[in-house]
């Protein structure tokens, strides 16, 4: 992502979260979510396969009807 | 006087009646209202409270009673700990006029319960994204070794509270590195135990899928003994998967025989300056630790946990960063806002990796009980540093400092923070970092008293 993407990104994303943003503050939250960028970048070269699945997955809490 | 002394020697002084808790409390008062304008290590004092407690403390032993394993022992907590009666501020300004907490967070009531005294809570980056204390609501914690220069964080009150000598023990929390921070850049003795081996009830979350709490001390010691009196299961809690007590004090004159100790090379060599790296070979020399070995995929671990940490705590605050975004701290907001406008992809398969690095790190310790990294890759920066240089790296400094803490926190081992006072840190401490297998904290202490017992790791004075 270049700069411009990354700024136009936040921008998007901000209206669809309902959160004000200036532009300044716009331009300060794209140069860190560049820098998350990169890491996810590192991560996206990690071989992963459909199988493998996240670390923890949901356990549905035991059930116990309502007592009357 | 009891200032100095080690959280086992307090608690036998004051069983055997050679010390009265109330005597041992009024001193380390008299040293907190002399050291903190300086240090701003707390951000609330219950003196009064601490004044009953300790004056019903012995009542009790004169009574005869057997007191509990941290007897008369003063301590304090990070400030998203609940403490009945008052606001748990998490750092934070926005949470000021909540309610007070109604009861104390369970690791603070079984510190009670071990007859440890309470003495207030400590300053904390707001909440406890950071790894400096640079707070702009209750100002910033200053290092006890060098004022103005940073204590670590983000439970960096708890840090500097402990290297100040204003109580012996202290409890912080840990997603990113925050306990093993501080206590490296304070020197001070600190455990990031297993994730999930202690409740995290009552305390005021991070991130979900890396927080820790734990114990930060000025002896290795006090530190097992903390330990295992804050270990039990809690069913209440669904983070909390202890199924009983480890004790580990009992073990920790075991020493290192017999253990298999390696030094982390590769990405853990690469991140640390000369100083880090200086710290981890006296350790190893300490040790008797010769061999290299390579953590897997390090880099990509740390970059699972700031893609986890982002996401979850940006989530989390969003309420806030709608509402209210100048009320925020401005070091951190920017980053919570960017957080929070994270992709899902990159989120689910930084939660997907770690399955896979899981299964990799437990394979390592098949062959390895104790390994040794740096804790920071230098020593504590001076306070509003804003770019530090490792190795000819120029690298923002704020989210550099857990560079070397971040990849064990997504494995969740269990850590204990050695002090070491490395040659070429200007007097600084530099912290080492004795990672084991996940639920074995046992080997990890004993590998820490070892350490201890050489010389090579403990605490100093402070510089006031």
């Amino acid at each position: 992502m270049t700069e411009a993407h990354t700024l136009a990104y936040v921008q998007a994303c901000a209206v669809a979260l309902n959160l004000p943003l200036d532009d300044e503050r716009a331009t300060r939250v794209a140069l860190h979510l560049q820098r998350t960028c990169a890491m996810a970048a590192l991560l996206d070269d990690v071989p992963l396969g459909p199988h493998d699945e996240l670390v923890e997955i949901y356990r549905p809490a035991p059930y116990f009807p309502p007592i009357d | 006087m009891s200032i100095g002394l080690t959280v086992h020697q307090i608690a036998q002084a004051v069983a055997s009646g050679q010390r009265s808790a109330v005597q041992v409390l009024e001193e380390h008062i008299a040293r907190i209202e002399a050291t903190d304008p300086a240090i701003n290590a707390f951000t609330s004092r219950r003196f009064a409270q601490a004044r009953q407690q300790a004056t019903a403390i012995d009542a009790r032993r004169q009574r005869g009673e057997a007191l509990g394993s941290l007897a008369g022992v003063p301590f304090a907590v990070k400030n998203l700990f609940d403490v009945a009666g008052d606001v748990t501020m998490a750092g934070s300004a926005v949470l000021r006029d909540h309610p007070p907490a109604n009861r104390h967070a369970v690791l603070v009531e079984r510190l009670l319960a071990a007859d440890a005294v309470l003495l207030g809570s400590l300053n904390m980056d707001e909440f406890a994204y950071g790894f400096t204390t640079e707070n702009h609501h209750h100002g910033a914690t200053h290092n006890p070794h060098r004022a103005g220069h940073t204590a670590g964080g983000s439970s960096g009150g708890s840090g500097a509270a402990v290297a100040a000598a204003q109580v012996p023990l202290t409890l912080g929390s840990d997603t990113n590195g925050s306990i093993r921070v501080p206590a490296s850049f304070c020197g001070v003795w600190g455990l990031k135990p297993t994730l999930g081996r202690l409740s995290r009830r009552g305390c005021y979350p991070f991130v979900d899928s890396l927080d820790h709490l734990g114990p930060l001390a000025n002896d290795v010691t006090g530190l097992a003994l903390t330990y295992d009196a804050l270990q039990g299961p809690d069913p209440q809690d669904p983070g909390c998967h202890a199924l009983g007590i480890d004790p580990t004090t009992e073990g920790l004159h075991l020493g290192t025989q017999g253990l298999r100790i390696g030094v982390l090379g590769g990405y853990f060599h690469e991140q640390a300056g000369p100083a880090a790296r200086a710290a981890v070979e006296a350790a190893a020399t300490a040790l008797g630790a010769r061999d290299e070995v390579l953590w897997p995929d390090a880099a990509q671990a740390r970059a699972a946990a700031f893609v986890i940490s982002a996401s979850e705590g940006g989530s989390r605050h969003l309420p806030l960063l709608r509402r209210c975004p100048e009320a925020l701290e401005p070091l951190s907001v920017d980053r919570f806002i960017a957080g929070a406008l994270q992709p899902a992809a990159w989120y689910l398969r930084a939660q997907r990796f770690r399955h896979l690095h899981r299964k990799r790190v437990n394979a390592l310790f098949h062959d390895w009980d104790v390994l040794l990294a740096p804790a920071t890759p230098l020593s504590a920066p001076a306070i509003g540093t804003e770019w530090i240089d490792i190795n000819g790296q120029r690298l923002p400094c704020r989210a550099s400092i857990g560079v070397l803490t971040q990849p064990i926190s997504l494995s969740g081992c269990p850590v204990v923070a050695a002090p070491l006072w490395p040659a070429g840190s200007d007097g600084l401490p530099i912290g080492v970092q004795l990672i084991a297998a996940p639920w074995r904290e046992d080997l990890a202490l004993r590998t820490a008293h070892a350490l201890q017992a050489s010389g090579v790791a403990r605490l100093r004075p402070p510089a006031a």
